[in-house]
């Protein structure tokens, strides 16, 4: 499952990547997580509110941190 | 949700092509909260105010057919929104760096005064000395023929309450 998070560095955004890296390795799911900063690149999503998740190229969260539950859905479908 | 799309590097105008712009019928179009707005603002004859926090809502009334100049305090948030139109398709849309701090500080024409700054706009506003503050208040704001608009924006409550020169 490969996993972008959107973010120019916010601590929302870092709180989300230690979010879902925590809940991916408690789940036993590989994921490749990557940070996307540049803007022009978080922009080509879209997406105006970070922190965004993008999952296997598909937006799926733009705006605060991902619940836990929503994460854990995401890494069980 | 979104898909992606490979957005091409944002064309950034300075004030002074900006300006250009406007001549040309360029429309401005300032992202910065109304709070902000309502401190100093770009004293240009057409212009659209609209928050990056309406953004998202309300793009859709920006015009496609004419050329959109995108302006903020500093110049990222407007970058944000210049991006965020070209990837709704707007393809005539530019990014003005720096602001209407950048604006402010070559003289360009602006309402009210910008906190702690010192610009040629800001010291030929209508209250340039630095008399007190009441005193100055009445004796530049009172409403006569020599009235600008400027003067009544510097003059405005929330202006005045900042302690600007009025």
């Amino acid at each position: 499952m490969d996993i972008k998070v959107l973010g120019t560095g916010c601590a929302n955004c870092k709180a989300t990547i230690a979010l879902i890296d925590q809940i991916a390795k408690a789940k036993g799911v590989a994921v490749t997580l990557e940070k996307v900063e540049e803007l022009r690149d978080i922009m080509g999503y879209g997406v105006m509110s970070t922190p965004g998740v993008v999952i296997d190229g598909k937006v799926v969260h733009a705006g605060g941190v991902p619940s836990r539950d929503k994460i854990e859905h995401w890494l069980s479908a | 949700m979104n898909d992606r799309v490979d957005l091409p590097q944002a064309r950034e105008v300075c004030p002074t092509t900006t300006r250009r712009l406007i001549g040309d019928g360029a429309l401005l179009v300032d992202v910065r909260e109304r709070a902000e707005v309502a401190q100093v603002a770009f004293d240009v004859p057409d212009l659209v105010v609209m928050p990056l926090s309406e953004f998202e809502q309300r793009f859709a009334e920006l015009p496609r057919d004419r050329e959109l100049v995108m302006v903020c305090q500093s110049g990222p948030r407007s970058l944000k929104a210049t991006y965020f139109l070209m990837y709704q398709g707007y393809t005539r849309v530019a990014n003005m760096e720096g602001g209407i701090n950048k604006w402010a500080s070559k003289g360009f024409p602006i309402k009210g005064v910008r906190a702690g700054a010192s610009t040629p706009a800001a010291v030929s506003s209508c209250c340039g000395t630095a008399a007190p503050a009441a005193a100055s208040a009445t004796s530049c704001c009172a409403p006569g023929p020599g009235a600008s608009a400027a003067a009544g924006a510097c003059c405005s409550p929330a202006v005045a309450g900042s302690g600007s020169c009025c």
